[in-house]
């Protein structure tokens, strides 16, 4: 609690601060976010658009940064906040690619998660008769940051900045991959964007939709029986509850049902973690202690939540999916 | 600003609707992680916010993590509806970090409301 108006102060300045600079709330030059889709030849323009906004691809570089504070620890609590905030701006003078380059393996097992999970998403759609466009290099991010942190001065532009690429792809509809993005599309933007007319959909809903044959999955992968956990976004901000059961359904998982489900879901603590780790990760703890009492096998369907209660595998035994992940089990061996 | 002063007058308003029934407080999941410190709840930092914006309280550090820790989860508001209640707790407490953030980044330490 000490020194959290400075702490704050600087995440803001910091997130602000890198998207203006490099248009990457990371600070991040290096394209990062393209190489999951780098032998899947998708389009770039299109009626249909998949818009990613990086969410996935950020997740190892989440946790790189979160794990550079945290080594930081042991040094008194202030000089720790003007030592990060002086190596963020430093690192602003060029890119904070120096910085945040992934180290153990650990990053690279979440890089590989969150690519999968996204591959699951395209080869899902393409069962279902639907072959999106990708802007490539050209995807923005959709800076639902800067409002969830009240940064709510820099969003007009920043959303009508955003919109005029996705407009410019020749799309009509967006299919959306997580919860956080779908809702900065659907419900803030619109505010700030005269004459929105892009159709926003999550693809859980597009493949919920859609007619599909019945399919067995695998003995081997996907897992028979996962306790689902419902994003508070995806539950509440979006009424998106019963199109992730329908889809798990379709392939052949029984789904566990926590306590806490739906409507009345809990946290997983992610939405704290740039300022206060330790709080983030007591809350994920509660959380993924009660879904681990359902199975060993959970599903989520939001990046911010896989990486916060992937936190708990080892010590409570379970494995964390992406529901993306499990499409691409099941697509492919079927 | 005017806008800054209607909108905390506003937000004032609505902060008044809350019942002070304390439901809320059990769900949040930053309450039940820090171990049952009632700041640290809908309930709690809907009486921050009210006492910042009315100038009782003066804007430092603990009230600084006690506004920004909030998950803006929603689950409250659950609460909330079902007690007859539906408050906009997350809404209201959102736009009060608005009312701050940009002091915040701009004034650093010295920020005030």
């Amino acid at each position: 609690m000490r020194s959290s108006k400075t702490l704050v102060s600087q995440a803001l300045k910091t997130i602000a601060g890198n998207l203006a600079r490099t248009g990457d709330p990371l600070g991040l030059k290096t394209i990062y976010w393209t190489r999951w889709a780098k032998d899947l030849h998708l389009p770039r323009r299109g009626d249909v658009l998949l818009y990613t906004a990086r969410m996935y691809q950020m997740l190892p570089y989440v946790v790189r940064a979160t794990d550079m504070a945290a080594a930081a620890k042991p040094v008194l609590p202030m000089l720790k906040i003007h030592a990060l905030a002086r190596m963020a701006e430093m690192a602003g003078a060029l890119a904070a690619d120096p910085l945040l380059r992934l180290q153990g393996g650990a990053e690279h097992e979440i890089r590989r998660r969150g690519e999968a999970a996204l591959k699951g998403m395209v080869t899902a759609l393409a069962a279902a008769g639907i072959r999106p466009a990708y802007l490539h290099e050209a995807e923005p991010y959709s800076g639902v940051l800067l409002h969830d942190l009240g940064m709510e001065n820099e969003v007009p532009a920043l959303a009508r900045s955003v919109y005029r690429r996705l407009k410019a792809s020749g799309a009509r509809t967006i299919v959306t991959t997580d919860p956080h993005t779908t809702f900065m599309l659907r419900e803030i933007y619109p505010r700030y964007v005269p004459g929105f007319d892009l159709d926003v959909r999550h693809y859980l809903q597009v493949l919920a939709g859609a007619a599909s044959p019945e399919r067995v999955p695998s003995t081997a992968t996907p897992p028979r029986r996962v306790v689902f956990h419902d994003s508070c976004v995806m539950a509440r901000d979006l009424g998106i509850v019963q199109e992730p059961r329908a889809v798990l359904e379709r392939i052949g998982t029984q789904i566990v049902e926590p306590e806490s489900r739906g409507q009345n879901t809990a946290c997983c603590g992610g939405p704290v973690e740039y300022g206060f780790a330790d709080l983030s990760r007591s809350i994920s703890a509660i959380r993924a202690r009660e879904l681990a009492a359902g199975a060993t096998d959970v599903v989520v369907t939001c990046p911010i939540c896989l990486i916060n209660l992937m936190k708990h595998e080892k010590s409570l035994g379970i494995r964390v999916w992406d529901l993306g992940e499990l499409l691409t089990s099941f697509v492919l061996n079927n | 600003m005017k806008s800054d002063e209607a909108e905390r007058d506003r937000l004032l308003k609505e902060i008044a609707k809350c019942r002070a029934c304390r439901f809320c407080v059990d769900v949040c999941p930053t309450y039940q992680a820090s171990g049952g410190v009632e700041s640290y709840c809908a309930y709690g930092r809907l009486q921050i916010t009210k006492y910042l914006l009315n100038g009782t309280l003066a804007f430092d550090d603990a009230l600084t993590y006690c506004l920004y820790s909030c998950l803006q989860c929603r689950r409250c508001e659950v609460m909330c509806k079902s007690k007859g209640q539906n408050l906009d707790i997350c809404d209201i407490l959102g736009r009060g970090r608005r009312l701050l953030s940009q002091r915040l980044a701009e004034e650093g330490n010295d920020a005030k409301l």
